[in-house]
């Protein structure tokens, strides 16, 4: 026994992620996924319902007889459940942007101070995913690596609320049901889009290109996620669902 | 509201062969907050009337012939008193106007019979010219707009060559503040506008812009060229056309679209002969009035979007029972315009009900951002130095260079790693708890 606690180091536990902040994980991995896929339908229809008399059901054609026309309005279901998946993902961008900074727990502005040391700290993570070797110490903080892509992807959710909300209040006409501050508010914080993208077509491009870097974000996160726990043997990959990772200070091979 | 207003309103109307007597003297209507000359109802009216009353001693000679005026000019197109009050009942309707305000309509179209005109041409095809001049059958606004007192315009003058440019130039002097100003086409303001030279004298374009425009009653800059630049400012603009609103500091009205729709431009010269200035403008400079609008939001076909039905082909049986023209590329989406509501061609059609998609001729710069026109905005290029691809083609390949980096990635993990274990453990050949990871505890 004494032979193998000496291999595997000393193991601690170490919390880090709240049962909020896990709620938010998942809840947010959901209206993601979710804004993907019905994001991809608004931009190019790939089923057609409601059959023409030419027309015979296909799966592989994407012809799905769901009756008459007003049975199916199967763009307004995509864009209602693109308008749910938006909120959620609203709510979590401004709980995620109250917690970087009064977390109890993990606040995220920890990870950034002082900031000349966590940036050469996340140069030597980039420096051992490449050379597997001088891995930076665990702490009871995110590592700034992390730190700095999730900020870059929330800044790219951001830029996803920003275009979203210029396309939404295109179709309002000056007022809304809950009154004219609404679409008053959205203009005002989005109207700029107009002008750098060039238009509402160039706004609704920049929304489906951004939407490739989150996928792009969605599969290095897992992936990281999944090399750091077969590397570190830290238990990385725990953290979204139990809360807890372990920390080694001593590893196997060093 | 006092009697002596309501007789007032009474002996207008009278005077006036097209126009009926107001029925209904309910003069409570709820002022439209888009103009805002007053709060009050009754304010209101009797500013409008002045200034018609006095517009009119001004335009015509006498009684005779003001009442005279639009009953000759419409019975030469065989347009009825009846066609034109149900004509002006509906402008007054598009302006957003209380129904109290149609004999009044009625009598500012009269007035804009006689109001000075100058109809410049600038880099363009000429097409709002033609979209007004050369309809088949007419209706109001088309006859109004040929009828109007065009002091200058080069396509239907009497005058050429130096007469014209002494018209154009007396116009400026004599009726200053008063003319209308109508810019048709962009204005090329490279070489310092040598791009586009006019008349005898071979003044530039952006020149004789600004000569008029700076003691112009009201300036309008009609169709997409003259509001934002158009086809002559599209990519990559070689002679710097721009608006007219890039070239004055005075207030400009846009209208845009590819032609513009007459009635916008009748209309808003209405309301303008109405209240004596601009209406509210959007932040493109667009009336309201009539650029409030979105057009996927008013289409017929909308149903159909919402339902997921489109035509896939030109023809195919979507086409036939009249689908959502959406993956044909139709802009309506991004277009703020009335074709839906007000229509084209004498009012009987607009490009969706012709079966073919909006091509965003009402917004700026539509030659660059709406293209590709048959196709959804999904595929249309994006802009980014060095790539030459679509949005979702170029996403794909940094999807592709992404997940091709992360195999690389763990493909050298797992050789670094078993390389490094096959050292460690010649080192230790001896211990021999090397590979029992799971039984640990």
């Amino acid at each position: 026994m004494e032979n193998k606690e000496k291999k595997y180091g000393d193991i601690q536990l170490v919390h880090r992620m709240t049962v909020i902040k896990r709620i938010i994980h998942w809840s947010f991995f959901l209206a993601v996924i979710n804004n993907i896929v019905t994001g991809f339908y608004i931009a190019y229809p790939f089923l057609i319902f409601g059959k023409t008399p030419a027309q015979s059901d296909s799966i592989s054609k994407g012809i799905i007889n769901s009756g008459e026309t007003y049975q199916a309005f199967i763009m307004t279901w995509m864009r209602e459940f693109h308008f749910i998946g938006a909120v959620i993902i609203d709510v979590i961008f401004i709980v995620w942007l109250y917690l970087a900074f009064f977390s109890w727990k993990e606040p995220l502005y920890k990870s950034f101070i002082p900031f000349g040391d966590k940036i050469a700290e996340a140069g030597r993570m980039v420096k051992h995913y490449f050379t597997l070797k001088d891995k930076p110490e665990t702490t009871r903080y995110q590592d700034p690596l992390n730190a700095i892509i999730f900020t870059i992807f929330h800044l790219l959710i951001l830029l996803q609320m920003v275009t979203g909300f210029q396309m939404y209040v295109a179709s309002f006409t000056g007022t809304s049901a809950v009154g004219g501050w609404w679409p008053w508010l959205m203009h005002f914080t989005t109207d700029w889009t107009l002008v750098v993208f060039g238009g509402l077509t160039g706004v609704t491009l920049v929304h489906l290109f951004t939407m490739w870097l989150i996928i792009i974000f969605i599969v290095y996160h897992i992936y990281t996620e999944v090399w750091r726990s077969v590397m570190w043997k830290e238990g990385d990959i725990l953290i979204p669902f139990g809360g807890y990772k372990y920390i080694r200070n001593k590893t196997e091979s060093e | 509201m006092g009697d002596g207003k309501k007789k007032d309103a009474a002996k207008n109307e009278n005077d006036n062969p097209f126009s009926t007597p107001e029925e209904d003297n309910n003069f409570n209507f709820k002022w439209d907050p888009l103009r805002n000359i007053a709060d009050d109802p009754n304010e209101v009216l009797k500013r409008v009337d002045e200034r018609l009353d006095g517009l009119e001693k001004e335009c015509f000679n006498n009684k005779k012939d003001k009442n005279n005026n639009l009953e000759n000019i419409f019975s030469l197109h065989g347009v009825t008193r009846r066609d034109f009050l149900k004509w002006s009942s509906f402008l007054t309707s598009a302006l957003m106007l209380p129904y109290i305000f149609r004999p009044r309509v009625a009598r500012a179209a009269n007035i804009l019979t006689r109001t000075p005109f100058i109809w410049l041409d600038m880099a363009d095809c000429m097409g709002n010219t033609e979209a007004f001049i050369r309809t088949a059958h007419p209706t109001p606004a088309e006859i109004i707009l040929n009828y109007v007192s065009v002091n200058y315009m080069e396509s239907i003058m009497a005058p050429a060559g130096y007469q014209a440019e002494a018209r154009r130039i007396e116009t400026v002097k004599k009726d200053k503040g008063k003319y209308i100003l109508v810019v048709e086409g962009a204005i090329p303001t490279g070489l310092n506008g040598k791009f586009l030279t006019i008349g005898a004298k071979g003044d530039s374009g952006l020149k004789i812009a600004k000569e008029t425009s700076k003691n112009a009653g009201i300036i309008i800059a009609i169709g997409n060229c003259a509001s934002y630049g158009g086809i002559p400012a599209a990519r990559p603009n070689p002679t710097s056309a721009v608006g007219l609103s890039s070239v004055t500091n005075r207030q400009v009205i846009n209208i845009p679209a590819c032609p513009a729709n007459p009635v916008n431009v009748v209309g808003t010269l209405v309301e303008y002969i109405l209240v004596g200035k601009a209406p509210q403008l959007d932040s493109l400079g667009r009336p309201l009035w009539a650029y409030s609008g979105r057009l996927h939001d008013n289409c017929y076909r909308r149903g159909h979007f919402e339902a997921g039905e489109y035509v896939r082909h030109w023809g195919d049986d979507g086409a036939k029972k009249q689908y959502c023209l959406y993956m044909m590329g139709c802009k309506g989406p991004f277009t703020w315009n009335n074709c839906t509501t007000v229509e084209y061609n004498q009012d009987i059609s607009f490009p969706m009900r012709a079966g073919h998609g909006c091509i965003g001729c009402s917004q700026p710069a539509f030659w660059d951002r709406m293209t590709p026109f048959e196709k959804p905005n999904a595929d249309a290029k994006i802009i980014l130095p060095m790539v030459e691809a679509t949005a979702d083609e170029f996403g794909m390949a940094l999807f592709g260079a992404a997940g091709a980096g992360i195999a690389a990635h763990a493909i050298y993990t797992g050789v670094k790693k078993k390389r490094e274990s096959k050292k460690t453990s010649e080192k230790k050949k001896s211990d021999s708890d090397k590979n029992d990871d799971n039984n640990d505890k």
